[in-house]
């Protein structure tokens, strides 16, 4: 099919992002007593899913498919727009919808919440602009702008001291791997002569002696993506600013910002460090994260088991599903004819991520919004005042556990499979184990809600408010989570074809 | 003209003394002064490699790094300020609310 609109339109999901994020900033600074949390909170939600419209639409018109004569470059090659882009704005901007819808409840006696708004949106922007980069200098300035907007949103509850110390110590980490994450675009450069992915490919193809100088900044580069995805060695970052920024925050991090993470790990190994090209120079990143994703599931996933806080175990869980999502680029091979298929499967799972660890999150915001403690106790007999929220929440834990009744079984099911059939039986040997070691920890949470007894008999009686918005976003994230079960064959089928582009 | 090697051993020079104070250093104002050197570490990169292969993206992409690393210390003293007005102290080893 031919598209008759003009190149640049295929931007349109990053634009509607954009300015929405503009309108609410503006509003708000023309009119800076007549707060309304409501309608700035409509009004962000809308666009977010103006957005998310848009770019179900582009998928299903093929816009920049390999079927429809591949990505739409703009700007001289620096961005292009393929499906694989907009299999990852879809997921930003349905996570930045539900954060958005929440948001209103959480921050309903907040002095200024349109600037929450519109920080999210300026996030998600960048996030939609780090899926299109296909130039080094692109990747870094979008993650700039996806890093920035974020540091302020973990920092946002100002007088509260635990919010402060996790934006500060998001802001510290984040700007050291930032600075090490451009000091190796800079070592690419120097050994290339360019910062376009395909003349970086080209010139990668042909280091001579220069590969050990291409080397290190390759191994920088993949610093830089730890810290955004939260993998280990950056990880350190991610258990406290999760658990001290607002739990809306923390969705949107844990969700998005990890899945922006993904995008660019797997658009610029594949497309400008291509694996046969960088093996013949002797610079291996396949076994580097094969490495990452191994340690970073196991360590994600026991440190989640000894934890006592909800949101700290959430946190740790989601350095274990950035291992399981690691997989995805740690189990390719040159030429290997299976590696659409894993990378594919690990997109699908980042996607099944974004609504069932958002939601999860999102359900923590409401305890914290319902003012019952934080820890596993707390929790106990959750489930007599708030059956439905509770009902929900037990579905993100199984979901997030693997259980087969749930979308996440069919995600990680996939992943697995294409990791065995590539030759990586080990990865997919070391999630499976993690996989039953995730099932102890995530039950800890049901069964707490539904078996156990209030730590007081008095200790429920908070739970007095009804939180609408707050719950009309956990219960459609539990919704979008069960009907990606039997929604998971689209999904998959588009993912691996966005991935299978790339090779 | 100067060999392009010359350049990378000062760039990875700069780097390496902004890394050993972002490593030693609890005040958060020097973080942010070593962070600032790592970036402009990448800079000199970018500058006498635009100039080695005699193309201007690399010069261009200078003055977008210059662009973003301001923005970055705006963000940084916001954050800075903040934790000066909760904890009264800019060490950054100070906040320790969180443990695991």
């Amino acid at each position: 099919m031919y598209n008759a609109l003009p190149p640049w339109t295929a931007l349109a999901p990053a634009l509607l992002l954009g300015l929405t994020g503009l309108a609410l900033l503006l509003v708000d600074t023309i009119r800076p007593r007549s707060r309304s949390n409501t309608s700035m909170a409509v009004v962000g939600a809308l666009g977010a899913l103006a957005s998310l419209a848009v770019t179900v639409w582009f998928v299903a018109a093929g816009t920049g498919s390999a079927d429809t004569g591949g990505g739409i470059t703009l700007f001289a090659d620096a961005i292009t727009v393929d499906t694989l882009s907009l299999f990852f704005t879809a997921i930003f901007a349905s996570v930045t919808s539900l954060v958005v819808v929440a948001a209103h409840d959480y921050f309903h006696d907040h002095e200024n919440p349109a600037a929450f708004y519109s920080l999210t949106l300026f996030a998600a922007t960048g996030m939609a602009l780090l899926a299109v980069a296909n130039s080094l200098a692109v990747v870094f300035v979008a993650l700039e702008m996806v890093s920035l907007p974020s540091y302020a949103l973990v920092a946002f509850l100002k007088t509260n001291r635990g919010s402060v110390e996790a934006g500060l110590k998001y802001f510290l980490v984040g700007a050291l791997s930032s600075a090490v994450f451009l000091f190796g675009i800079s070592l690419v450069y120097a050994v290339t002569g360019s910062l376009i992915f395909a003349e970086v490919a080209a010139g990668i193809g042909s280091l001579g002696d220069l590969a050990g100088i291409a080397g290190i900044g390759i191994v920088m580069i993949v610093g830089g993506v730890a810290f955004k995805t939260a993998s280990v060695p950056f990880h350190f970052w991610a258990p406290e600013a999760y658990e001290g920024a607002p739990a809306p925050v923390s969705a949107f991090l844990s969700s998005a910002s990890k899945a922006a993470g993904f995008v660019v790990a797997f658009r610029v190994f594949t497309e400008a460090f291509p694996l046969g090209a960088s093996v013949s120079a002797e610079i291996n990143w396949v076994l580097a994260f094969g490495v990452l994703a191994a340690v970073t599931m196991t360590l994600g996933n026991f440190a989640a088991a000894v934890q006592e806080e909800v949101k700290r175990m959430l946190a740790y869980s989601s350095i274990g599903h950035a291992g399981y999502a690691l997989i995805g680029l740690a189990a390719l091979s040159a030429g290997g004819s299976g590696n659409g298929a894993v990378m594919g499967a690990a997109m699908a799972h980042l996607f099944v991520y974004g609504f069932m660890n958002t939601g999860a999150f999102l359900f923590v915001a409401m305890a914290e919004r319902w003012g019952v403690g934080r820890t596993f106790e707390e929790y106990g007999g959750l489930a007599r005042r708030a059956p439905v929220a509770c009902t929900a929440m037990a579905v993100f834990m199984f979901s997030l556990a693997g259980l087969p009744p749930f979308a996440g079984f069919f995600s990680k099911y996939f992943l697995f499979m294409g990791a065995i059939d590539n030759g990586f039986i080990w990865l997919a040997a070391l999630g499976a184990v993690n996989s039953v070691i995730s099932l102890y920890y995530y039950s800890r949470v049901v069964k707490a809600m539904f078996l156990d007894d209030p730590t007081t008999p008095s200790a429920l009686d908070t739970i007095d408010a009804r939180p609408t918005a707050l719950y009309a976003a956990v219960v459609f994230a539990a919704v979008a989570t069960v009907l990606l079960l039997p929604g998971f064959g689209p999904v998959i089928e588009t993912a691996e074809a966005a991935a299978s582009a790339l090779f | 003209m100067v060999p392009p090697e010359w350049y990378l051993l000062l760039a990875a020079g700069v780097f390496c003394i902004g890394l050993f104070g972002v490593l030693t250093r609890n005040d958060a104002l020097y973080f942010l002064m070593s962070v600032e050197l790592m970036m402009n570490a990448a800079n000199i990169n970018f500058v006498a490699f635009a100039l080695y292969y005699g193309d201007l993206t690399g010069q261009v992409f200078a003055l977008f790094v210059i662009a973003l690393a301001a923005a970055e210390v705006a963000i940084g003293i916001g954050i800075i300020l903040v934790l000066y007005r909760n904890f009264g102290d800019i060490d950054v080893t100070v906040p320790t609310e969180m443990r695991w």
